[in-house]
């Protein structure tokens, strides 16, 4: 089994580059400071966040996924961040089927002025992780 | 070809090197597959930094590139072109972000370098799997939108149109100039702004490549970089650009006066308005906010904003023309009107409602008084005659309408004279005779004839006699009876039979105790009228309480004055007779129980509760039924008993037949008879051109919201006066109406709801014919290839800081309203005084309010020191020997000529205390304190002792603040706000006018705040930008675009749906889906929504996005 360590848990986040990308920046140049259990994906929008990536992640042995994309009627391509909040929903209920806990996948919304919101989603979301402990669905005791 | 990647690792100074074990992730990077090199520098963008990659592609033969450094927002696109210019494909390349997501959020060493290992492992397992990519390349377009007119957009728009391109510059308020245009002088040189700004704005309205569209908002963008497609609305300005010579004719004519926003509500301007006399472009503009409530609850749609706004000017003559061209009745109305219009009146949200049915009722007197000039007969221009059947409100106001169509109209009537039951129902006292005669006159003088004594049998007769359609508006004639024992007996009569006979002069005899029965208009009407007859005791009987009487409050209170009595709670149960002799009516207790249909709530009696009122006579005032038996058989009537039209045309069943009135409607008011007449007037003008009846039909305007009413000082209604009790002899007229001051004063109270009253003195004003009240909003569609926004700040407003008094102290002004005070064409023409007009002697001028404040903004606004020095200098220019405090926190003194501006303020013995004062206040202490305001405060340099400042005056220097709709702004061109709320350039250091998307600048104080040299530097800046995109006359578009694999694709079109941008077509030939790689955007939404998993997004497939996450938990 898997412990919880420094390193624990592992966070995967999707950022799109409009908002949340550009807000992940602004908390950097602020010197904004939060743990560095997440490493960041960028992607052009949130909407191209595919549900089998969430999956992916957790069957890699991340502890948790962050999606994260631009305020819901901001989107710069207009509807994809609500494509991306419908497809987290139904992600969440099928992980709940499988008896993942909740807390792994999380999803926010912040603009790229919110670098200060971006480091607090970030102590936020590794706080909820920690608490559900390793992610061991997929691992060779498991 | 074989991956052979180089990894290049950026110490960026000490930024990444001082958290980051560099050395450390660039030997962990030499470990991974196909790495060939490593290397870790200073600095990668440098010249130096970049030759590495250059030199190491060629020597190495590396085809592919990492760099970890800072944020790809910054030198993607510097470290794509070292690829490219040193032969691999731009997107062979990727970048890990190890300054801004990694050094510079944590200060584990351990875990950044951890962490920017695991970025590099990610970024060179993805870059292994990338494709190369086609640049693509778009011709720009090279026309330019500015949206904004102020000093920063004028200036770009300027410099671009110099250069020979076109410019779309749209301003939203009618004229260009912007904050700039109300400046007085400028600091720190103090020129003048309108002397160094006009000659710009002349130069915009003139320049051929400048297409100005001011009064104008972008209401659509789409499109990108090089090929913008943008939707401008040119708002009606309802004056013709071309005709308007800016004479300012109309502006004298018009009677609106409403606050100047140039002015900042220190002064009126009119609802036919230009901004300010150098306005650009020179022309008027009218303000339509929308239909005033008065309008749209009148029934009939007069127009009484107009009426009362032309009586507030003393133009009475003109205020009936504009209530006639609706109806014809404002003598009768301005009396008996229920004025649905007073219940809506905006003004009553303030104090009370505008006191409308009074005003009408002066107009109307005031033209009989003077004399009316006879009407001009209407030309008839149809043949078709049209027959009107009944001459009351309905029908005359039908007969009205139709005769200005120009239609032959004849209005039948049964009774002796017309009006129906404005002649019969209501008392002389209320409305005397002369005049409703008058306005009945005034309708025949437009040539509608109209027959008394003449009854019509049957439609049939009338249409033979070539009439081509009817208007039926005979009325409820019949009256309702009570259904209760001895009902018939002798001395109980009908109210409506009761004031018929008194109207018609006969003798009509009543006892000395009357019971009235009823509660609304008839049965005032006819209790007044009884005790006129000389009735000594008379009660009205009501079943409800008082709250529920229909009759008119004003009328009720009157009656009662006059002594007559009201039993409410009260129902007639039995007529008492002795020997067949009216002796008395037993009426019945009543309690109110739950509300029934119409809202009221519901009598009912209280068992045992039986009293009895001994009476002389009974008059019944219960309502009104029509008289079936008048017309023919074939009308459909409804189950209460009245005529059936059809409730848009007024159409009956049958063919050419309209209806209106009471006839419809049962017993209504005169106004609601009169909107039917009119309503069957439009019907009937279309039944006899053949159009479709309900189709066509002037549309409702919508009601007016949001109307501001800030700043407005309460005022009593004016009360009607009235005739004392002791002269009301016979039937005098109760009401004695208003006299001409009263009139003007209570109209002056008007709050101008819609703006525009719709008066149309102005276009009777305007010799050029420049005024068309009909104009519609415009859309312009123009293509640019850049956009350039300056939509500029506004300044914040200090009523929410209570504790300075803004808002509730007179001489508290904002530094802005002040500026306008000082300047010779402002609303006192340059002359500085208090409100009331008396002598300035000193004055405090408060700083940062606003600004660098927890509670408002924290940043600082730039400009209010400066402009603090200079209102100060401004006022001893104005007023010598005044004295000028200045509160400041600290004087930021920081640009060109500042400081010395600052010194040179100094020695003109400003007085500059250090300090936030805590609150200004108007509570004296002392004899010199009194009638002043009193700053309070603690200096810097002695905290701790409270201090006081009688000063005569306050100038508040407010932050300036990011416009009310920055968000819509910011939806609209797609860019970012920073934390204080303006507008996110790219770089704040590098790319300061540039933003997130592509061709799209942002320059003045949109983006921060700002001094007018630094908005004209980045306007001028804009427009090299701008200039540098067309002289490259292509442009490189994003090439990471959606693609399907046409042999997977289901053809399920599922895609289709996803995609906001429609870039993806259904190829009916194979029945599969393509990309429009033009119109694609590149937001993969359709790749998560494809069930067969054939589209992938370029340069984001889910091979490389799931190799760049693998590598992540090395």
């Amino acid at each position: 089994m898997k412990q919880n360590t420094e390193e624990q848990p592992r966070i995967v986040g999707f950022l799109c580059k409009w908002c949340s990308y550009a807000g992940a920046d602004l908390a950097g140049t602020s010197r904004k400071k939060y743990p560095s259990n997440l490493t960041v994906l960028k992607v052009p929008c949130s909407g191209r966040i595919d549900p089998l990536f969430v999956l992916k992640g957790l069957r890699l042995g991340f502890d948790g996924v962050l999606v994260s994309g631009c305020h819901p009627g901001d989107c710069h391509y207009q509807t994809g961040n609500y494509r991306a909040r419908r497809r987290i929903v139904v992600t969440k209920k099928f992980l709940e089927y499988l008896g993942v806990p909740e807390q792994r996948v999380q999803a926010s919304w912040v603009s790229a002025s919110e670098g200060a919101k971006f480091a607090q989603v970030v102590e936020d979301v590794v706080e909820n992780v920690r608490a559900v402990g390793p992610n061991n669905l997929f691992s060779d005791e498991g | 070809m074989e991956p052979r990647i180089g990894v290049y690792v950026c110490h960026c100074g000490s930024n990444i090197a001082g958290t980051v074990d560099v050395a450390e992730v660039s030997r962990f990077a030499g470990d991974l597959d196909a790495v060939k090199v490593t290397r870790d520098y200073k600095f990668m963008c440098s010249e130096p930094g970049q030759n590495l990659i250059k030199d190491d592609i060629r020597e190495l033969g590396l085809n592919r590139v990492v760099v970890a450094s800072c944020s790809p927002a910054l030198h993607e696109p510097t470290f794509r072109r070292v690829c490219q210019e040193a032969g691999v494909n731009p997107y062979l390349f990727q970048m890990a972000n190890i300054r801004e997501q990694c050094s510079w959020v944590t200060e584990d060493h351990n875990g950044a370098t951890r962490k920017a290992k695991a970025l590099v492992g990610a970024a060179v397992n993805r870059v292994y799997y990338h494709q190369p990519l086609e640049i693509r390349q778009v011709p720009i377009n090279p026309n330019t939108l500015v949206v904004g007119g102020g000093i920063a957009g004028i200036q770009a728009a300027l410099k671009i149109a110099d250069a020979g391109h076109k410019v779309y510059l749209v301003e939203r308020t009618p004229s260009i100039g912007g904050h700039m245009a109300q400046l007085d002088k400028t600091f720190p040189t103090l020129d003048c702004s309108a002397c160094i700004l006009t000659p710009k704005m002349t130069l915009v309205s003139r320049h051929p490549n400048i297409e100005l569209l001011a009064y104008s908002e972008v209401e659509d963008v789409s499109g990108f970089i090089g090929n913008f497609k943008v939707k401008i609305r040119k708002k009606a300005r309802y004056v013709d650009i071309n005709k308007c010579n800016g004479c300012t004719e109309c502006e004298n004519a018009c009677p609106v006066e409403v606050p100047s926003e140039f002015n900042l509500g220190l002064s009126k301007r009119k609802a036919i308005y230009r901004p300010f006399h150098q306005a650009v472009p020179n022309i008027f503009t009218i303000h339509k906010r929308g239909a005033p409530p008065c309008r749209t609850a009148c029934p009939a749609g007069v127009d009484a904003q107009g009426y009362v706004a032309l009586i507030s000017k003393g133009k009475y003559k003109e205020a009936l023309e504009v209530f006639r061209r609706t109806q014809p009745f404002a003598g009768v109305c301005g009396r008996v009107c229920t004025h649905p219009c007073e219940a809506d009146c905006e003004r009553g949200k303030v104090d009370e409602p505008i006191a409308i049915r009074y005003l009408k009722r002066f107009m109307a007197d005031y033209e009989l008084k003077a004399g009316r000039e006879k009407a001009v007969k209407v030309k008839q221009t149809q043949q078709e005659k049209v027959a009107v059947i009944g001459s009351g409100p309905a029908g005359l106001a039908c007969a009205y309408d139709l005769i200005r169509l120009g239609y032959p109209i004849t209005v039948f009537e049964a009774a002796p004279e017309a009006g129906g039951l404005m002649r019969y129902a209501i008392p002389e006292y209320r409305l005397p005779r002369k005049i409703l005669d008058n306005e009945i006159s005034y309708i025949q003088e437009l040539g509608v004839e109209i027959h008394t004594n003449t009854r019509v049998d049957s439609f049939k007769g009338v249409f033979d006699k070539g009439y081509k359609a009817i208007f039926m508006g005979t009325g409820a004639g019949i009256s309702q009876k009570m259904g209760i024992p001895n009902e018939d007996v002798d001395g109980v009569v009908h109210s409506l039979d009761f004031l018929r006979k008194v109207r018609l002069g006969e003798d009509v005899k009543v006892g000395k105790r009357v019971a009235v029965i009823g509660g609304g208009n008839a049965a005032v009407d006819a209790a007044r009228t009884a005790r006129r007859l000389g009735a000594e005791e008379v009660t009205i009987v009501y079943r409800r309480s008082r709250a529920e009487m229909p009759a008119l409050y004003a009328e009720v209170e009157e009656g009662l004055r006059e002594g007559i009595k009201i039993q409410i709670l009260a129902a007639p149960v039995a007529v008492l007779a002795e020997q067949g002799r009216l002796s008395g009516i037993q009426c019945i207790r009543m309690q109110l129980g739950e509300p029934d249909e119409s809202k009221r709530r519901r009598p009912m009696p209280i068992k045992g509760s039986e009293f009895n009122i001994p009476v002389d006579n009974v008059i019944i005032a219960i309502g009104q039924i029509v008289d079936r038996t008048l017309l023919t058989r074939d009308l459909e009537y409804t189950s209460f008993g009245t005529v059936s039209v059809d409730p848009t045309t007024f159409h009956t069943n049958i063919e050419g037949v309209f209806a209106g009135g009471d006839v419809i409607s049962g017993p209504d008011d005169v106004i609601s008879a009169i909107e039917a007449g009119k309503e069957a007037a439009i019907s009937i003008d279309h039944y006899l051109k053949g159009i479709d009846l309900k189709g066509g039909r002037p549309v409702r305007p919508e009601r007016v919201k949001n109307v501001p009413k800030e700043n407005i000082v309460k005022k009593a209604r004016k009360i009607m006066p009235v005739l004392e009790l002791d002269k009301r002899e016979g039937f005098a007229e109760v009401e004695t109406g208003f006299s001409e001051e009263m009139a003007v004063e209570e109209a002056q109270r008007c709050l101008n709801c819609g703006v525009c009253s719709e008066c149309w003195e102005c276009v009777k004003s305007c010799e050029r014919g420049a005024i068309d009240h009909g104009m519609k909003d415009e859309i312009v569609e123009a293509v640019v290839g850049g956009i350039i926004v300056a939509t500029g700040y506004e300044m914040f407003k200090p009523r929410g800081i209570y504790e300075y008094g803004y808002g509730r102290f007179d001489n508290v002004l904002t530094a802005l309203e002040f500026e306008r005070i000082v300047n010779s064409a402002g609303p006192t023409e340059g002359h500085v005084h208090l409100k009331d007009g008396s002598e300035l002697k000193n004055i405090a001028i408060i700083h940062c309010v606003g600004s660098r404040d927890k509670n408002y903004h924290e940043y600082c606004s730039r400009v209010c020191c400066m402009y603090s020095l200079k209102l100060g200098h401004l006022v001893r220019e104005h007023v010598p020997g005044a004295k000028v405090y200045e509160f400041y926190i600290d004087v930021r003194a920081f640009g060109k000529g500042f400081e010395e501006f600052y010194n040179r303020i100094t020695r003109e013995g400003t007085t500059f205390i250090e300090a936030r004062p805590s609150g200004v206040t108007n509570v004296a202490e002392t004899p010199q304190e009194e009638g002043k305001l009193i700053v309070h405060y603690e200096e810097e340099i002695h905290p701790g002792i409270p201090r006081r400042l009688p000063v005569d005056m306050v100038v508040l220097s407010t932050a300036m603040e990011p416009q009310e709709d920055v968000k819509n702004v910011c939806r609209l061109f797609n860019i970012n706000q920073s934390a204080d709320g303006f507008f996110l350039e790219r770089h704040p250091k590098l790319d300061p006018i540039a933003t997130a998307t592509d061709g799209v600048f942002v320059i003045g104080c949109c983006q921060g705040p700002k001094d007018i040299p630094d908005t004209v530097a980045q306007a001028s800046a804009a427009a090299a930008e701008v200039l540098s995109l067309i002289g490259q006359g292509n442009i490189d578009i994003e090439a990471a675009t959606a693609f399907i694999d046409e042999k997977i694709c289901s053809g399920c079109q599922i895609c289709r749906i996803v995609c906001p941008y429609s870039a993806i077509d259904f190829i009916e030939e194979g029945g599969v889906c393509r990309v429009n790689e033009v119109l694609c955007k590149g937001c993969g939404a359709c790749v998560g929504g494809c069930f067969s998993n054939s589209i992938s997004l370029k340069h984001f497939t889910g091979e490389q996005l799931v190799a760049e996450m693998e590598n992540m938990l090395i």
